[in-house]
């Protein structure tokens, strides 16, 4: 668990963080957004002390930052940036190992971490270990920049855009593969982003900041429904914000007894994607069946059309 | 390198080792441009003895220049040092402005005729290429490799001896080579001062006006300074190989 405590970074004049508090829950994904220059990597980079806060405090599973020597902290926390930082003179096993060596680890422990690690994130150890990251692709050199952030078992990870250089079909593998990963693991992450797709992809609750200032930390339909700002509602996409809320809620939750023609959708199907059937089958209802593949009700249009409804 | 061109190097080399070894096989080819009988091969001392007394001198001198020049290279690099960095500029650049010759002038009355003086000057003349591809190699460290190091924790020494020396090796080594060219050639004016060189055989031969020397000893440097320069720049490719980077792109 983060505890982030009235943080505030000011350098001379100009204040980056302002007074932001937030606490991110033990195993829970927290999505930082906002515009460039609203301070998010500044807030990421104060929890490992990459910068020095000017005044409040972090607390890490209950423990002050402060209290704890800055390499050490930093062997505890994951760490990921936009451009992975992978050692271009170390191979991939070599940069996965990095913070293991570090640590000391036998030399026994950190191969089998390394290989774990690396089938994890479906890199044939054979095929991958030697390799150098100039011989990657994108993709694979972002697998091998969180593998090396998670090497050492981090309480933490901080990852700041690091979805941000690749193209929009391998991104959205990539942050499905994170997602899977973290409920594995059960880590916590706090993750930097400017894609407003990616922290509702993403996130468990998410924090708008703007102008260095922390708007609003909210799960994401508290945030499309309950907007504290007008810069929320705008950040969102306002003409977005009933399709964002569907692409949240679940068929589960839409379930109206009864039966209906044709194709079943699954309980897990997001309204967005159930909407989108409906909409090119030409039809109101559809049947709903669970993962077993039992019948267990009908989805409607206007069920649908009703959780998408914003409060006015 | 292609199979010719190593052909060609290694014959050089074995002309080189026969030719300081046993000049007198090549007197035939050197007879034709002496005048009055005068000898073909230098013969007041052995040029074996002379080039490797050469090839000390460089050595020593580049050693110690490429201690310095990494050493302050690394210094004014770092957060600490970086108000030095002008200065050492300007006192590095003023080592490579000024001649060897007049070094020798201004260290000869200090230091005594020899090897000292040579010395000094090669050391001095030395500096500078290494240190500027020193701050050339550290500069130009991926700064997202800097960033991803401090946040995983490696400190000050670490980053410095597992990161940014070696993805600098590579550049500071052409330093290292370039100086230690640079002084295979200025170290014959050191012969000028007594220091035992192959500059003798070619102050010899301007003294007695005898092209076959003038020509041998020239000729010697030349061999050496081409064979050292490919031997040099082989090991540095294979040293960037090593660090996993494509071969071409170290010139």
């Amino acid at each position: 668990m983060i505890e982030i405590e009235h943080l505030t970074k000011r350098y001379g004049e100009t204040i980056v963080v302002d007074d932001v508090s937030l606490r991110v829950e033990e195993g829970t994904i927290a999505v930082v957004v906002g515009t460039s220059g609203a301070g998010k990597s500044t807030l990421l980079r104060m929890i490992n002390r990459l910068v020095e806060p000017s005044s409040g405090r972090v607390l890490i599973d209950g423990r002050d930052t402060l209290s704890i020597p800055e390499d050490e902290l930093r062997h505890r926390i994951g760490y990921v940036i936009q451009a992975y930082g992978l050692f271009p003179h170390r191979t991939v096993s070599q940069n996965i190992a990095t913070v293991p060596r570090l640590l000391g680890w036998d030399r026994k422990k950190i191969a089998a971490r390394v290989d774990e690690l690396l089938d994890l994130f479906q890199l044939d150890p054979g095929e991958f270990a030697g390799k150098f990251p100039h011989e990657l692709s994108g993709g694979q050199q972002q697998r091998v920049g969180v593998a090396r952030a998670l090497a050492a078992k981090p309480a933490v990870l901080l990852m700041d855009e690091p979805f941000g250089a690749l193209d929009p079909v391998i991104r959205s593998k990539a942050q499905d593969d994170l997602l899977a990963i973290q409920r594995r693991l059960g880590a916590t992450i706090v993750l930097v982003t400017h894609d407003m797709n990616e922290a509702f992809h993403l996130g468990d609750r998410i924090a708008v900041m703007d102008q260095a200032r922390l708007l609003q930390y909210a799960a994401p339909a508290e945030l499309l429904t309950h907007p504290a700002e007008p810069f929320v509602e705008q950040l969102t996409g306002t003409a977005e914000r009933p399709f964002r809320l569907l692409s949240l809620t679940r068929v589960k939750e839409a379930l109206e007894p009864g039966d209906a023609e044709g194709e079943a959708l699954v309980l897990s199907t997001t309204l967005h994607d159930a909407l989108a059937r409906l909409i090119a089958l030409g039809k109101d209802a559809l049947p709903v069946i669970d993962a077993s593949g039992k019948a267990v009700g009908r989805i409607t249009v206007e069920r649908i059309l009703a959780h998408g409804r914003l409060p006015a | 390198m292609s199979a010719r061109a190593l052909t060609f190097r290694a014959a050089a080399l074995i002309l080189l080792v026969a030719f300081i070894t046993a000049p007198q096989l090549f007197a035939f080819v050197f007879k034709p441009l002496t005048v009055n009988d005068a000898p073909a091969i230098y013969n007041h001392g052995s040029l074996l003895a002379l080039t490797l007394s050469h090839l000390r001198t460089v050595f020593l001198a580049t050693l110690a220049s490429t201690v310095l020049a990494v050493g302050l290279g690394i210094f004014v690099t770092r957060p600490s040092g970086s108000e030095f960095l002008p200065l050492s500029r300007s006192l590095v650049n003023i080592g490579q402005t000024f001649p060897p010759v007049a070094v020798l002038a201004i260290a000869v009355p200090l230091v005594g005729f020899g090897e000292k003086p040579t010395f000094i000057a090669l050391f001095l003349y030395g500096l500078l290429p290494i240190f500027e591809n020193t701050l050339a190699g550290l500069s130009e460290v991926p700064p997202q490799a800097l960033e991803a190091a401090k946040g995983m924790g490696m400190n000050a020494r670490q980053r410095l001896l597992q990161v940014e020396l070696p993805l600098a090796l590579p550049v500071i080594l052409a330093g290292i080579r370039l100086s230690v060219i640079i002084g295979l050639g200025t170290a014959t004016i050191g012969s000028t001062v007594a220091a035992k060189g192959l500059g003798e055989v070619i102050i010899a031969g301007l003294q007695s006006n005898n092209v076959a020397f003038v020509l041998q000893g020239g000729l010697v440097v030349a061999l050496l300074a081409v064979l050292i320069h490919d031997g040099m720049g082989i090991a540095e490719r294979a040293v960037a190989k090593r660090l996993g980077r494509p071969v071409d792109e170290v010139a």
